[in-house]
């Protein structure tokens, strides 16, 4: 399979370890890379969702085998590596964002705890919980005020109200005795999770976490205090984030919003400075230089400057699964690895694909750095829990084929169109010839073809043969399935009112059929009232009781409660029994 | 004076004859005279064979317990173009189902119905059981309940006295000692009591006493075992009788065991090997076209079934079959000209005269156009027939914008055809040219459902869900459009579009 893959290539990535079964589920915004005991030897760190309810883990690789695991109370929401003190050797820490709060680990160990501050909480909402802990108003009374103040304030309700407001009335007494002696608090989470270089540019510089949350806030922490050095302030809630810049110089937060949009914050200015609207769902942001590349989910890649600006978009042949960057400043490379749902991992710059690798399995989380001692390592995990890690060849080249087309290839393909016969000249030239005479003869035929349509028609609907009726008070179809080998068979009938409104009443279903050769359960049946639009399976069983091997046409009819007449008709052909041969 | 003729002469002249009941009988009324009389005894086997014969060489169909408790197909999922089982293997360039109807198999149809060009293998149980088993298109539970028993029975109505020869008393190997007696019995035990395993027995013994140097016990003793569903050891006796004695007939079976055994190649293979010892026999040239045919290859099936015309200018199958492939590639006047030529020979019936109507009207001969119809609709046999005459008319007068005709033709289709999907399908889209949604979509559900192997009414549905909105509902169908038809471009921009759609904000 490997040399299979590596063609597949262009056999520029080397196989370096593939494990199917690594039980890692994760997504990229949860996975790094770090030396993390200050050895020059790189780990990759990753903070497992396990189920998603349970076993969520942080876990840590080193080459091909899993170092160290310890357990993560709630879900990752993010996982960085950064630098916090100038001590040597020069180790960093890793920071795992979880519900409200990031946990740091140093030397894999919890270092500190940062939880996101309370919000405001609207003062009538607090009142009201002041007064019910007061026994002034009873739970009843407590909801309709709390409804009251849920449409109208500007301040969102706390947690505890919202869920008050969701429960059944007879859990609530039971509710309120709990809580309400614990004071209101309103807490947000976090959402996603970046680093930004405090003053320097260097590698190992000392970075400041920034922090996006539920309330559509953005945070920058300062790296030794982790108090909040600035607080900016979203449209809308940030889903995917990419810093550059230095805190003390000049930086830029490009921040991916659930509401479509692409906000773009700098330095001094609490509000964003540009804005991008996507046409759909941004899946994935990456900037690569000084642009910013996004794919969406109307399987596009779209390419922005750094003000905003469209630049490019090219369609892809797959959703896409997740982003990352492919920086290798060594070779001057700046590129885009785009995972695909149809099991493709895709390599752009700009908007040039460079190369594809196929995969076993979709990807759902692709990294590319620094593994071990290699620069040019890929990892990616698979939606299957796999884990992969492909390193870059030394001698493989990019080229970019640059994919300005020509005419579509459909173009030069000649379309099978037979030829004119000779005989078709021949009756062409009969039809030219004789054209009156043929023109006559067509509508002499035709009037009476009419006629004799108009005819059966007529006979047909005066005796209901047909399996809809169109009469405007009852537009019924029907059609009838008949299951089995014999002598026993299931017979179907799916009754449908094609009305567009109105139910049709007091119906029943009566069969006609020779009863020596057939016996029906229940030879007349009620319909129920039919909506309009459904389909009504109306099943009863028809035993064959002849051994000749013979079969009939059974008739089924459609009748109204005060007509004689029926409303439809359908013959059915029964198929030959054979169950009574057999034995 | 009367002479009186010698009465085993008088039977064997009625036997040449065919009228086979008087043959029998007389024979009955010597055999009372003289219980001895092998002659006699004979002659009788043979009279009562022949009133139930029916040709082994003959495609017959396979039954449903043989499909899907099938145990010899080794390969689930063969690659294309070496299984009968898989449709849509199709290799060459035979025209799309969008220009060519397809059968439930996903096949084109053909111009020839016979055993097994009608429904193909089902894919579940469901579909196996379902309706289209009526009394005129029934595919028997095995094919050794099907045809065979219904043989049996016949001849015990022939005989309401009892049987004329006791199966269970007679002492087989006696009998295979006489080769002139025993070949008539074995013919005797194997069509007309249609008792396979005696007529192993007997083969068997017959065989041995031959010293296995007769091929004849060979073939017949592969028919027992095909009959009974043993088709390696059926391959290994015509294989050998093949190797004492070149016929025709014994190509015909191993062809027919291959076919079984899902393994069209060597069929084809073993037909061309056929040709080099028969050069021109048309029964080999049509099983080749029929392989072809079912493989959906059809331009090299016509390429055959040229060759056989070229034999045999009288060979219906060939003719109806190149006619419906220039029909449906676009040459009417041609197809035209070949069911002429069926007219010619004598076929006077009501299929013939609905695709002569067809054919005028597309190639743009009008005068004879509805004429032929009107002729059809005067020799229908049955319902069905009816059915399928009206609908065609009903294209015509589409053609010509009568949409009042159309409408009221759709509708007399489908009260003589009630599981006619096209004729739904047809009238859906004409109850939507007159605004009636709900019918529309009630129409155009039906018919998915009657034919889950047709694309057209998803498409349509998917169409009419998308114009007025309901959009999940058309993605839905579209993606049973794609299942039938995956090539379909206008189902692939549907989707395309309703993709971008679900993407956008």
């Amino acid at each position: 399979m490997s040399s299979l893959e590596s063609k597949g290539d262009g056999g520029k990535w080397l196989d370096a370890h593939y494990d199917p079964v690594a039980g890692l589920y994760t997504f990229s915004s949860c996975v790094d890379l770090a030396d993390l005991s200050g050895d020059g030897d790189s780990r990759l760190v990753v903070g497992d969702l396990g189920t998603g309810s349970t076993g969520m883990k942080l876990k840590v690789y080193r080459g091909t085998a899993l170092m160290s695991e310890s357990t993560l109370l709630d879900l990752p929401a993010g996982l960085v590596a950064l630098f916090i003190d100038q001590f040597e050797p020069r180790i960093p820490v890793v920071a795992v964002a979880s519900g409200p709060c990031v946990y740091v680990y140093k030397n894999l160990r919890p270092y500190f705890k940062f939880t996101l501050p309370t919000l405001e909480i609207n003062p009538v909402e607090q009142d009201m919980w002041q007064q019910v802990r007061e026994g002034q108003i009873d739970p009843v009374m407590l909801k309709e005020m709390l409804e009251d103040v849920r449409k109208k304030a500007d301040v969102p309700l706390s947690d505890r109200s919202l869920r008050f407001l969701s429960l059944a009335a007879d859990e609530v007494d039971e509710f309120v005795q709990l809580h309400k002696q614990q004071p209101i608090r309103r807490q947000t989470v976090i959402t996603c999770i970046g680093t930004l270089k405090k003053s320097t540019a260097d590698e190992d510089g000392i970075s400041c976490l920034v922090i996006g949350t539920e309330n559509a806030d953005v945070f920058v922490l300062d790296p030794e205090a982790f108090n909040i050095l600035s607080k900016m302030c979203l449209p809308a809630v940030p889903t995917m984030m990419d810093v550059t810049g230095q805190f003390d110089v000049e930086f830029r937060i490009t921040v991916a919003c659930r509401n479509g949009s692409i906000y773009i914050l700098r330095r001094e200015s609490e509000k964003p400075k540009y804005c991008i609207e996507l046409p759909s769902h941004p899946v994935g942001l990456v900037r690569v230089g000084k642009n910013v590349i996004v794919g969406c989910s109307d399987e596009s890649l779209q390419g922005f400057t750094q003000k905003g600006k469209k630049l490019w978009r090219i369609p892809l042949p797959a959703p896409i699964t997740t982003m990352a960057a492919m920086e290798l400043p060594a070779r001057g490379l700046q590129a885009v690895l785009v995972g695909l749902a149809n099991c493709q991992v895709q390599l752009y710059r700009d908007k040039n694909l460079l190369s594809t690798i196929k995969t076993p399995d979709a990807v759902t989380s692709i990294c590319f750095g620094r593994y071990g001692r290699e620069d040019g390592t890929l990892i990616m995990t698979t939606k299957g829990g796999g884990l992969m890690v492909k390193i870059l060849k030394r001698t493989a080249a990019f080229d970019e084929r640059d994919g300005a087309p020509g005419p579509p290839l459909a173009q030069s393909v000649r379309l099978n169109v037979p030829k004119k016969t000779k005989l078709y000249v021949d009756q062409t030239l009969r039809e030219r010839e004789n054209g009156l005479a043929m023109h006559r003869a067509f509508h002499m035929d035709l009037s009476r073809m009419r006629l004799a349509a108009a005819r059966t028609y007529f006979k047909v609907l005066e005796s209901s043969l047909t399996p809809m009726s169109c009469s405007l008070s009852e537009p019924l179809k029907m059609n009838a399935v008949v299951q089995g080998l014999g002598p026993s068979f299931k017979l179907t009938l799916n009754v449908q009112n094609t009305a567009s409104c109105r139910p049709v009443m007091n119906l029943a279903i009566s069969f006609l059929y020779d009863d020596n050769l057939y016996r029906i359960r229940n030879a007349y049946m009620r319909i129920p009232l039919l909506v309009p639009g459904l389909i009504y399976p109306i099943q009863t069983f028809v035993e064959c009781v002849s051994d000749k091997g013979v079969s009939d046409i059974i008739k089924v009819f459609v009748l109204h409660e005060e007509k004689s007449a029926p409303l439809l008709t359908a013959h059915i052909n029964m198929p030959v029994s054979e169950g009574l041969m057999l034995s | 004076m009367e002479v009186t003729m010698d009465p085993l002469f008088l039977a064997w002249s009625y036997f040449r004859r065919r009228k086979l009941q008087q043959c029998s009988d007389i024979c009955s009324k010597i055999l009372q005279d003289s219980p001895y009389d092998q002659a006699a005894w004979s002659l009788k086997t043979r009279a009562l064979t022949e009133m139930v014969y029916i040709d082994e060489v003959d495609v017959d169909e396979e039954g449903i317990a043989e499909m899907i408790l099938d145990e010899s197909s080794i390969a689930q999922v063969a690659r294309p173009g070496t299984s009968l089982r898989l449709p849509g293997t199709s290799q060459g360039g035979g025209p799309t189902p969008a220009v060519r109807p397809m059968t439930q198999s996903g096949r084109p149809i053909t111009g020839f119905v016979r055993p097994s060009t009608q429904s193909g293998r089902p894919g579940t149980m469901e579909q196996a059981i379902k309706t289209p088993r009526t009394a005129s298109t029934a595919r028997p539970v095995t094919s050794a309940s099907g045809r065979f028993i219904r043989l049996g029975t016949a001849s015990m109505l022939t005989n309401p006295e009892g049987p004329f020869i006791n199966l269970s008393r007679i002492n087989l190997s006696k009998y295979s000692q006489k080769p002139s007696l025993s070949r008539t019995l074995f013919e005797y035990i194997f069509h007309h009591e249609n008792d396979v395993k005696n007529a192993l027995d007997l083969a068997a013994l017959a065989t041995e006493h031959a010293q296995f140097k007769d091929w004849w016990w060979k073939v017949q003793l592969g028919k027992c075992y095909y009959r009974l569903g043993l088709y390696r050891e059926a391959e290994k006796q015509f294989r050998s009788a093949l190797n004492h004695q070149e016929v025709v007939d014994t190509y015909l079976y191993l062809t027919k065991v291959y076919q079984r055994m899902d393994q069209p190649l060597t069929s084809l293979n073993l037909f061309k090997q056929g040709l080099d010892h028969f050069p021109g026999e048309v029964t080999l040239l049509t099983g080749i076209a029929r392989i072809h045919e079912e493989m959906n290859n059809i331009s090299s099936a016509t390429e055959y079934y040229k060759e056989v015309l070229k034999q045999d200018n009288t060979h219906v199958e060939a003719i109806a079959c190149i006619g419906s492939n220039h029909f449906y590639t676009d040459q009417p006047e041609i197809a035209l000209r070949f069911y002429r030529r069926l007219l010619q020979m004598g076929v006077y019936n009501c299929q013939l005269y609905n695709n002569l109507g067809l054919c005028c009207f597309y190639a743009q001969q009008y005068d004879m156009t509805l004429s032929s119809f009107e002729r059809a609709l005067t020799l229908v046999a049955n319902d069905e027939e009816l059915a399928d005459v009206w609908y065609n008319i009903g294209h015509v007068a589409v053609g010509i914008g009568d949409l009042v005709l159309a409408y009221q033709c759709f509708k007399l289709t489908l009260a003589f055809n009630n599981d006619h999907a096209e004729a739904y399908n047809n009238l859906a889209v004409l109850e939507l040219r007159k605004g009636h949604i709900e019918q529309s979509k009630a129409f155009l559900q039906t018919a998915a459902s009657l034919a889950p192997h047709m694309y057209e009414p998803n498409y349509n549905l998917s169409i009419l869900c998308e114009k007025i909105g309901d959009l999940q509902s058309s993605y839905t169908a579209a993606q049973k459009s794609e299942d039938a038809f995956p090539e379909h471009a206008d189902t692939q921009q549907l989707l395309k579009q309703l993709r971008q759609h679900f993407a956008a904000l």
